[in-house]
């Protein structure tokens, strides 16, 4: 179990989907998303990824958008993989990363889309980010459909 | 409901070969289960076929279609059930399009054109029950009487009064929820006294939205004026039992199926997912009645037994034996053929499957009618934003919409359609959330809390608008069959050439500048658009449009008053083969604006009425 | 007919009370246990717990009907609604406390004592509870250290005794509450049998019934008069590892499989506590979050047993929300510092624990 990994993993999960870390855990699939990333892009490369974010932890939260987007989210290597993060987050989906990063980095081959697991699904913050349920899980009850939707103010 | 544990895997074949049936029955979807249920119940021993795998339906399977569900990326209509070769089913996801002159071959359905349909059924115990959306309306009176009030296609051989009765039988079993005065409109005529068995499920906010930006507005078309509002649908899934049901006895609502004692499913929870699998079958589905009929223990089920050719005795044109080919494991092809044989005979495979299956027998027919006038509805998608979040993604998938010109002087140039408000948005037309997701990250660049709050902006203020639109029977649309083209057990595979006709692709016309003006009167921002390369784009009278199959198979075996224009009686009797019922969408002479299930239902317990009289 | 305490109306209506809070007191022991199960997993348990929260539910509804139908005001606002946890059963059962815990053996153990049938098989002894309780006196009213019903079949026995006695000294008056107030199946729906309102004596000795055979079956066998399997049988299947079929006799299931995985759980701190958390950190905000939403709840429930019952269908999307916020709570690590101490302590599980809803509502009370 990477112990620190899981740590600086959870805080750039949290301010790149907008959820909070006791949200995050409380989908109980942080382990098997970092065993996902370790899995599919390599634990060197996400490794990567985290340490250019820790670095930038100390900034004011202004000052790191900024950064987040110059050196994670536009940075060739990183950027993608980070969005992959936001989509395993949301909806449990591992989406093939694109086609000019597995030419520059090489082809992973369990780098396909898939879905994590049936939890990962059911899981999703895309849902309870539209006041929603994922359809077929967690069911909101009987008749919630007719009362307006409680989407969640950030 | 408790499914009696083994009831899917214990007859075996060579017993069941044994024996003569008072009735065999192929199929066990809503229709075969009906019939199987009713007579099984009066006393008669039946062998029930089925060509998908024998699973006991209980809540553990159940659960492994889910968890297959939330496996896949792609969440099909087929994704929780399993692929079997065996007894292969058509899938939406591997439909392409074609070159002119060029079959689509890669789905199971083979498709000669010129339109490419999406449209599936599903081959397990219970049938397109389990992926069923269960919005169960009536036909409208008027459409019995095509031909009389509009000079289109035939009039049933009877009428909606006649068939009332039966309709009552079909809510009964099915479930249905609906308030009776929502329903009373175009002349849907029910008793005084009626109430449907549960009342009607709430309205979604989203359809309330709708239905305030456009009540009070109206439409003309043919010099009528149609005023416009959003109309609850009726379900056939559980909502709140009306006490004053049935004189005041009630209803008990029948939840979740299983071999043990369970209670779940007794009320809609608002999974938003009926298609493709409603999680704790609050909706209905064959299971429910296929464990009534199996308690009696007169009904044996005989699965993973796919009917491969129906034998006639050539003197008497009176059905022998059904020759079905018995496999064990659904990915080998081995199978054993054995000969299942009983007084009477029930085809109730769907229309697509019920046509192949007598087409490949090669049997005589004096119409020439099987296999002809194949229908589905046409479905064309409208898709906008609302002005404010509407709470898009929450209830059932649809428990409103428009049905005003399900009816009307129009249908005499051009065909009517109902219209659903889907509450699962952009899903079906786009792919939504998903699409909205990646294109918010990948393309838009947003992340953390802009990111949460363009998403609920986005998603959940989506409006599609599907409308069902009608389609008439056509002799040229229809399912042939093909030695060149057979499954891993050597049954050939339906072919099917289908066009959309001119009356439909009016409507269809009809219905886009419709649906324009709604998203007028409400505001919203219309973001429709056909691609011309999808396989179901058609291009009409100088603007393109992508029409969807519907699920809604019908007409291959129309119903009528003789041999020579139909292929059954209104029994739904073959006129050729005295001891054959041939049952389902398929006996259905034209299919109006109305989901099929509701009404084959009504007709199966008027057959099975008829069938009680001939083993009297 | 043998003698009863209660000899008044008022102290009727605190028997009732003491019904709802009894009725009440196990939910949120089935409701740890049920939601500390892994999603996907065990779902013979998980079904068999969800009923069962059901038909609690329904029965606290009952004893509301009850309570209206002789002019009470259920309430369950009230401070000592709640039971802290661990708690022994408010019917006075001393033999056992009912805890906050994960799905596990123990877990399972002590819902077969919640749910286990009356001590005589008959229906003639069992109106007697266990131990002597002395003389009946007017305006005897229920004191913890007074009750002492072996189980929750003889606590009711007690209270359909009160009624009897009540109704032949007071006849229909008795039953002064307004029916406006009844709660019927239109509001609140269970597979597990009708909710009929209570106006008169036989509907009110139905509704106990309903009551006592859900719990512990009836005469004896495993079922209810509506065939539905009783509660205790019910988790016995679990214990046993077999469903019962129809014919089935007590103990010896023979029907399908029933199977547990016991290690398919999260492994929750067992009773729970707010002082537990660090009160700083935002696992703390969401576990009292979890409490306020209870609250409100409860809260939401009486308004509705007071003469709104349309109010309960609104009460359905917020239990599903507390799900929810359970199960989010479920599977965060409760940081070991607070926990430590009582790590070691009995009933806590191996290894580091889990944080869960702790059903503190007093900070909350209106």
């Amino acid at each position: 179990m990477r112990h620190h990994a899981i740590d600086v993993f959870l805080r750039f999960s949290a301010e790149v989907t907008g959820f909070k870390i006791v949200e995050l855990r409380g989908t109980g699939e942080s382990g098997e998303y970092l065993g996902t990333l370790d899995r599919i892009v390599g634990p060197d490369v996400v490794d990567e990824l985290l340490s250019a974010y820790a670095e930038l932890q100390p900034r004011e939260e202004a000052e790191r958008e900024q950064l987040l987007r110059r050196q994670i989210f536009g940075n060739e290597k990183l950027g993608p993989i980070a969005r992959n993060i936001i989509k395993l987050w949301y909806v449990g989906i591992w989406y093939q990363l694109p086609r000019n990063w597995r030419e520059r980095w090489g082809v992973r081959e369990a780098d396909v889309t898939f879905t994590v697991s049936p939890n990962a699904y059911t899981e999703g913050l895309l849902w309870p980010a539209i006041g929603a349920n994922p359809a077929g899980a967690r069911a909101p009850g009987y008749g919630s459909w007719a009362l307006p939707p409680e989407i969640p103010q950030v | 409901m408790r499914f009696p544990s083994q009831a899917a895997k214990k007859t075996q074949l060579e017993a069941a070969c044994q024996h003569t049936y008072d009735v065999v029955i192929v199929g066990a979807g809503v229709a075969g289960a009906i019939i199987g249920n009713e007579l099984s119940r009066a006393g008669k021993r039946v062998l029930m076929v089925e060509a998908g795998l024998g699973e006991d339906i209980t809540v553990k399977g159940y659960e492994e279609y889910l968890q297959r569900f939330y496996a896949t990326a792609v969440k099909d209509n087929q994704s929780p059930y399993p692929v079997n070769p065996n007894a292969p089913m058509p899938r939406g996801t591997t439909v392409r399009p074609v070159a002119p002159g060029q079959p689509e071959t890669s789905g199971y359905i083979v498709q000669t054109g010129p339109f490419i349909s999406d449209t599936t059924y599903t081959r397990v115990l219970g049938g397109t029950s389990m992926h069923w959306e269960a919005k169960t309306p009536r036909m409208l009176p008027e459409d019995f009487e095509m031909a009389s009030r509009f000079g289109r296609a035939a009039d049933w051989p009877i009428s909606y009064d006649e068939l009332e009765p039966f309709y009552r039988q079909a809510e009964r079993e099915i479930g249905v929820s609906a308030d009776v005065e929502d329903q009373r409109y175009l002349d849907l005529r029910f008793p005084d006294d009626y109430v449907f068995p549960m009342r009607g499920l709430p309205l979604s906010y989203l359809d309330r939205m709708v239905d305030k930006g456009i009540r009070g507005t109206e439409v003309e078309i043919d010099g009528e004026r149609y005023p416009l509002k959003v109309r609850p649908y009726p379900q056939g899934r559980n909502g709140i039992p009306n006490s004053e049901y049935d004189g005041g006895k009630g209803y008990v609502p029948v939840g979740a199926v299983s071999t043990h004692q369970v209670e779940e499913g007794e009320r809609c929870q608002g999974n938003n997912n009926c298609v493709p699998i409603c999680p704790v079958q609050a909706k209905y589905h064959a299971g429910k009645t296929l464990a009534k009929a199996l308690q009696t223990e007169r009904l044996e089920l005989l699965t993973q037994a796919v009917a491969s050719k129906v034998h006639v005795d050539p003197e008497t044109g009176r059905v022998s034996h059904i020759e079905v080919k018995y496999y064990e494991d659904p990915d080998e092809p081995h199978f054993v053929t054995g000969n299942i044989r009983g007084q009477l005979f029930v085809l109730s495979a769907g229309a697509i499957e019920t046509a192949r299956l007598l087409l490949a027998s090669n049997l005589p027919s004096t119409s020439g009618l099987v296999g002809r006038n194949l229908m589905d509805h046409a479905y064309l998608l409208n898709w906008a934003l609302l002005p404010e979040v509407a709470g898009t993604m929450r209830g059932t998938n649809a428990t409103g919409g428009i049905v005003d010109l399900r009816g009307g002087s129009f249908r005499r140039s051009q065909a009517a359609f109902s219209v659903d408000i889907h509450n699962d948005g952009w899903g079906w037309a786009v792919g939504s959330p998903y699409t909205d997701l990646l294109n918010l990250v990948d393309d838009h660049n947003q992340f953390g809390a802009q990111l949460r709050r363009d998403l609920a902006q986005r998603i959940s203020s989506q409006l599609l608008l599907a409308f069902m639109v009608e389609v008439l029977p056509n002799p040229s649309n229809r399912v042939t069959v093909d030695p060149a083209y057979t499954d891993a057990l050597g049954n050939m595979r339906p072919v099917v050439s289908f066009s959309v006709p001119d009356y439909t692709m009016r409507g269809v016309a009809y219905a886009r500048r419709f649906a324009q003006t709604v998203f007028q009167r409400l505001g919203a921002r219309d973001y429709t658009f056909y691609d011309p390369t999808d396989y179901g784009y058609i291009h009409y009278e100088g603007d393109g449009y992508i029409i969807r199959g519907g699920n809604h198979l019908a007409g291959t075996h129309i119903m009528g008053t003789d041999k020579h224009t139909s292929v059954v009686n209104s029994d739904q009797r073959s006129w050729d083969h005295q001891n054959l019922y041939l049952v389902g969408g398929g006996s259905m002479p034209s299919i109006g604006t109305a989901n099929v299930t509701l009404t084959l239902s009504a007709l199966c317990f008027k057959t099975a009425q008829a069938m009680l009289e001939e083993l009297r | 007919m043998a003698a009863t305490d209660i000899q008044t109306i008022d102290c009727l209506k605190d028997y009732l009370y003491r019904a709802m809070q009894l009725e009440h007191a196990t939910i949120p022991a089935y409701l740890s246990a049920m939601y500390s199960i892994h999603p996907q997993t065990n779902s013979d348990a998980y079904h068999i717990l969800r009923v069962v929260v059901v038909e609690e539910m329904l029965h606290l509804t009952i004893a509301a009907n009850l309570m209206n139908a002789v002019g009470g005001k259920p309430d369950l606002t009230r401070a000592d609604f709640v039971p802290e946890f661990p708690t022994y059963l408010p019917d006075g059962e001393k033999d056992f406390q009912v805890s906050l815990q994960c799905f596990s053996p123990s877990a399972l153990d002590t819902f077969l004592k919640i749910e286990r049938p009356g001590l005589a098989p008959d229906a003639n002894t069992r109106r007697i509870p266990r131990r002597s309780r002395g003389t009946a006196k007017l305006a005897a009213c229920p004191e913890d250290e007074e009750l002492e019903f072996y189980s929750i079949g003889d606590f009711y026995q007690e209270i359909e005794r009160g009624f009897e006695h009540l109704y032949r000294v007071h006849g229909a008056a008795l039953f002064s509450g307004d029916p406006k107030r009844q709660i019927t199946s239109e509001y609140y729906y269970s597979g597990g049998g009708e909710l009929r309102p209570v106006v008169c004596m036989e509907s009110a000795r139905a509704a106990i019934g309903l009551i006592t055979g859900q719990g512990e079956g009836d005469g004896g066998g495993i079922y209810d008069a509506e065939r539905e399997l009783a509660h205790f049988y019910r988790f016995e299947q679990l214990k046993l590892g077999k469903y019962y079929e129809p014919g089935d006799v007590p103990h010896d299931p023979k029907g399908p499989p029933c199977q547990v995985d016991w290690t398919a759980v999260y492994p929750t701190y067992t009773n729970p506590r707010l002082e537990k958390f660090d009160a700083s950190s935002e696992l703390y905000e969401y576990a009292r979050d979890f409490n306020r939403d209870y609250a409100e709840f409860l809260a939401l429930v009486t308004e509705a047993f007071n003469g709104k019952p349309q109010l309960l269908l609104d009460a359905v999307p917020k239990m599903f929300r507390l799900r929810n916020g359970a199960m989010q709570l479920m599977r965060n690590p409760l940081p070991a510092s607070k926990a430590s101490a009582d790590s070691a302590a009995a009933g806590q599980p191996d290894g580091p624990a889990n944080a869960a809803p702790t059903f503190e509502v007093a900070e909350f009370a209106r």
